[in-house]
């Protein structure tokens, strides 16, 4: 990178774009490799040493006080705020009054930030990394929350920071924002840089087809689809469905019918819609319109299994048994029984093959891939007749990833009993190996890709149509 | 499902933590110019130097402190951060007292489970502002419990000193219950009274349902995670959250009624000298375990009556009952996160 340069890093979620800004922030170290600022080698071991260097970041997540002012907030971390005695340096206030005029950024000094919208939130972030006038300011996703107009005022006053002489990294998965204002841009896959250019040569299907490959779909591959037809009643069916999550229309006119032995896979960028109609298709959110008629017991694999799939202080065992404690096969008059439970658990251990101590170890001990296990597994309990995936592979290493897509294919190759399987990934390869069809959710509206259309290229442009939706993640 | 090692644990800190409170006590005691040794021994023979004493006196003073410690560990356990036990606590007492001396009856097989029902149900009323609070408006139970816990008490000063005053109006305090509210003596000859023996079986209850119904797993998830619960368990939060307001608060208002129906026979000013506020540290200590909670609550309960033979016989003020109170919780706390780190860096290296 060179000054006056804005480096677009896109790819999509996981590829290791977050990772890398971290080490560059000096937040997390390199297992090797080396960090060079102004032609050095530095070894950053934390972000104020990064920010010594020169380094300043802009978090995805606000790294604001929220009882503070905003003038507060920008003083916080800014060595020139103070004096020698740790009082207030005098004038602090103009000087960044004046910061924010030279950058044109509308920032309230006075207001506790936490009573401001995201957009303001974030210019007071965006101030507060660029006080000390850095050499390189790393911003993380810095779009995801802002409203388009605040969008183009966050570039603008990127572009002013480049055009001052200032480097700027801004890590994004929205190709427009970054053809927009970047000068060079790399693209990251699955932990590997597989292109870098002038934005000015390149074009955004040559960067959508980087960030999500080339390769074209595989035959499918689950279950006895292919040969036997489908049995004519759906197991699940969602007809016109409009949902809402905080306030916000999440579905838009949802229509999906799922059948015994297929696989439906549903592809998107993240904040399109998927968390809610994962709720609607478990039965746990009634849609505000439309119908939904689904199964009386329905599995899901949520896709945050620390905080929705688990519950790390219990035992496995425990877990476990908050899918089973409903079913009157295992309670004797008040009590549940804990030996019938116990027995299923050690039955979804043996199964997944589960690396665990025993069946009453705590599950927050397990490693991610054991934890995933533990949670497919007991769906899999549940998913007699229809099974919702989201994400289950998310964040887990190869091997356990490719062990729970093995199972999945499993359980849909499961011949007249294998349940109706929604797949909801924000993983397109994932999509493309597993999945009979393909839906792409965008905007909360679910499209069907034609069968000929299942290509990598198709589906991202499908995809990349839902660029500036609302998030709904919880 | 508790496993023996995290019991092991649980009395191994117990121990430590008292043997440490023993020591610096000790010390403060001497630097206040006590002697260290003449203060224990009173304590300790006012707590336990008798069957009676010990009967009679500590597990007499328990009882209030083993109820209310229930009451918070159940709603802690739900995450419920009830701290009105003292505010349902003299809901209870009140609703006790007033059925006590207003019914026309006085069979005591229909009285005193009439008051007792009648006390649960205030308390539990009590707790269902706030409940209904949180639930329905996101506001946090612990400043609208905390701020009843003043309107039960001033309620309570209210009545006694007007519409449920002794007919002689001299004392503020009510008249005496009809002997058919009296609560029996537990062991014949001793004060103690059947409202021990209850409150021991609401803990076992509880520790019943905690470990092994389905409701008690529901109410655990709902502690640890409600999205876990929705997701997981597929249910809501919601009338978890009410179950365990209302039965936290009915338990708390059976403390304040037993008091009343076992020990003083009537309702006066001041009946509580913070049983419920003591019985969050109960509860903690207990690491929120019904069962632990009866240990826990006996303690304070000793404190408390080693506490008066501690001003009478050593002529040690029982204000320092309260310091060597504070400083149990303080040593059992430290000791316990002192065994977290060291097994942590034993794990580590």
């Amino acid at each position: 990178m060179s000054p006056g340069e804005i480096h677009g890093l896109i790819g999509e979620n996981g590829a290791g774009k977050t990772t890398l800004a971290r080490i560059l922030g000096g937040l997390a170290a390199p297992d090797s490799g080396k960090v060079r600022i102004g032609g050095r080698a530095v070894e950053l071991s934390g972000a104020r040493q990064a920010r010594a260097l020169g380094v300043a970041m802009v978090h995805q997540h606000f790294s604001l006080v929220p009882s503070f002012t905003g003038l507060e907030n920008i003083a916080l971390l800014d060595p020139g705020a103070w004096n020698r005695r740790g009082a207030a340096a005098r004038g602090y206030r103009e000087r960044v009054e004046a910061r924010a005029r030279e950058l044109r950024l509308a920032v309230e000094l006075d207001q506790p930030v936490g009573g401001l919208g995201v957009g303001a939130r974030q210019r007071i972030e965006v101030l507060k990394a660029l006080m000390p006038d850095p050499r390189v300011l790393l911003l993380d996703e810095p779009t995801a929350v802002l409203a388009p107009q605040e969008v183009d005022g966050l570039l603008a006053v990127l572009r002013r920071v480049a055009d001052a002489g200032g480097a700027v990294v801004l890590v994004a998965h929205k190709l427009d924002e970054v053809l927009a204002v970047a000068t060079r841009v790399t693209v990251l896959r699955r932990g590997r840089r597989v292109l870098t250019t002038e934005v000015a040569s390149t074009s955004a299907p040559q960067l959508a087809e980087a960030m999500v490959g080339s390769k074209v779909a595989g035959p499918a591959t689950s279950s006895r689809w292919r040969g036997a037809p489908l049995e004519a009643t759906p197991v699940a069916r969602l007809a016109g469905v409009h949902a809402r999550r905080d306030g916000r229309q999440a579905l838009r006119g949802v229509a999906l019918e799922v059948r015994r032995g297929e696989i439906v896979g549903i592809a998107g960028v993240d904040g399109n819609g998927q968390r809610t109609l994962a709720a609607v298709l478990a039965g746990v959110q009634r849609p505000d319109e439309g119908e939904a008629e689904l199964p009386p017991e329905v599995g899901w694999i949520p896709q945050d299994r620390t905080e929705e799939g688990l519950v790390g202080g219990f035992t496995i065992t425990e877990n476990v048994a908050l899918a089973l404690h409903g079913r009157s096969a295992l309670r004797s008059g008040p009590w549940l029984d804990w030996r019938g439970v116990g027995e299923a658990a050690l039955g979804v251990m043996r199964e997944m093959e589960v690396q665990a101590e025993g069946a009453e170890m705590a599950a927050g001990a397990l490693s991610g891939g054991n934890q995933q296990r533990v949670v497919v597994g007991r769906e899999f309990l549940r998913s007699g007749s229809f099974l919702v995936a989201e994400s289950p592979t998310r964040g887990l290493d190869v091997k356990a990833a490719a062990a729970v897509r093995a199972r999945i294919r499993e359980l849909a190759a499961g011949g007249d009993e294998a349940p109706g399987i929604v797949l909801i990934s924000t993983d397109l390869d994932e999509v493309l190996e597993l999945a009979d069809r393909t839906l792409v959710l965008v905007r909360g509206r679910l499209v069907e890709m034609a069968p000929g259309d299942r290509t990598h290229r198709a589906i991202g442009r499908a995809m990349l149509g839902a660029d500036r939706a609302g998030g709904d993640d919880w | 499902m508790r496993r023996s090692p995290e019991i092991v644990r649980g009395l191994l800190v117990a121990v430590v933590g008292l043997a440490v409170t023993a020591v610096v006590a000790a010390a403060l005691l001497a630097l206040g110019g006590h002697s260290p040794g003449a203060t224990f021994a009173a304590l300790i023979a006012g707590a336990f130097g008798s069957w009676d004493r010990f009967v009679s006196f500590t597990l007499v003073r328990a009882t209030p402190l083993l109820f209310t410690g229930l009451a918070v560990a159940l709603a802690f356990r739900a995450h419920v951060w009830n701290i009105g036990a003292e505010g349902q606590l003299y809901a209870g007492a009140l609703a006790g007292v007033a059925v006590a001396l207003l019914l026309p009856t006085s069979a005591p097989l229909l009285l005193l489970p009439i008051t007792l029902v009648a006390a649960a149900a205030a308390g539990a009323l009590w707790a269902a502002g706030p409940a209904a609070m949180r639930t329905r408006f996101g506001v946090g139970e612990v400043i609208t419990t905390l701020l009843l816990n003043f309107v039960a008490l001033f309620l309570a000063q209210f009545l006694v000193q007007g519409p449920l005053q002794e007919p002689r109006r001299i004392f503020n305090q009510t008249d005496s219950i009809p002997e058919a509210a009296h609560l029996p003596a537990l062991l014949p000859g001793t004060r103690l009274h059947v409202g021990f023996a209850l409150a021991v079986a609401v803990a076992l209850a509880l520790w019943l349902y905690l470990a092994r119904t389905p409701g008690g797993l529901r109410l655990r998830t709902v502690g640890a995670s409600p999205r876990a619960a929705r997701v997981s368990g597929r249910f809501r939060a919601t009338p978890v959250v009410w179950a365990a307001f209302l039965t936290s608060g009915a338990i708390a208002g059976l403390a304040g009624w037993v008091q009343i129906a076992g020990v003083t026979h009537r309702m006066y000013e001041g009946l509580s000298p913070g049983w419920g506020y003591t019985a969050i540290a109960v509860a903690l200590l207990a690491r929120l375990n019904p069962l632990a909670v009866v240990v826990t609550a006996i303690v304070f309960g000793a404190l408390s009556a080693g506490g008066g033979a501690m001003q009478r016989d050593a002529g040690v003020p029982e204000a320092w009952v309260r310091g060597i109170e504070a400083l149990v919780i303080l040593a059992v706390l430290a000791t316990d996160r002192c065994w977290q780190l060291l097994a942590a860096r034993g794990e580590g290296g």
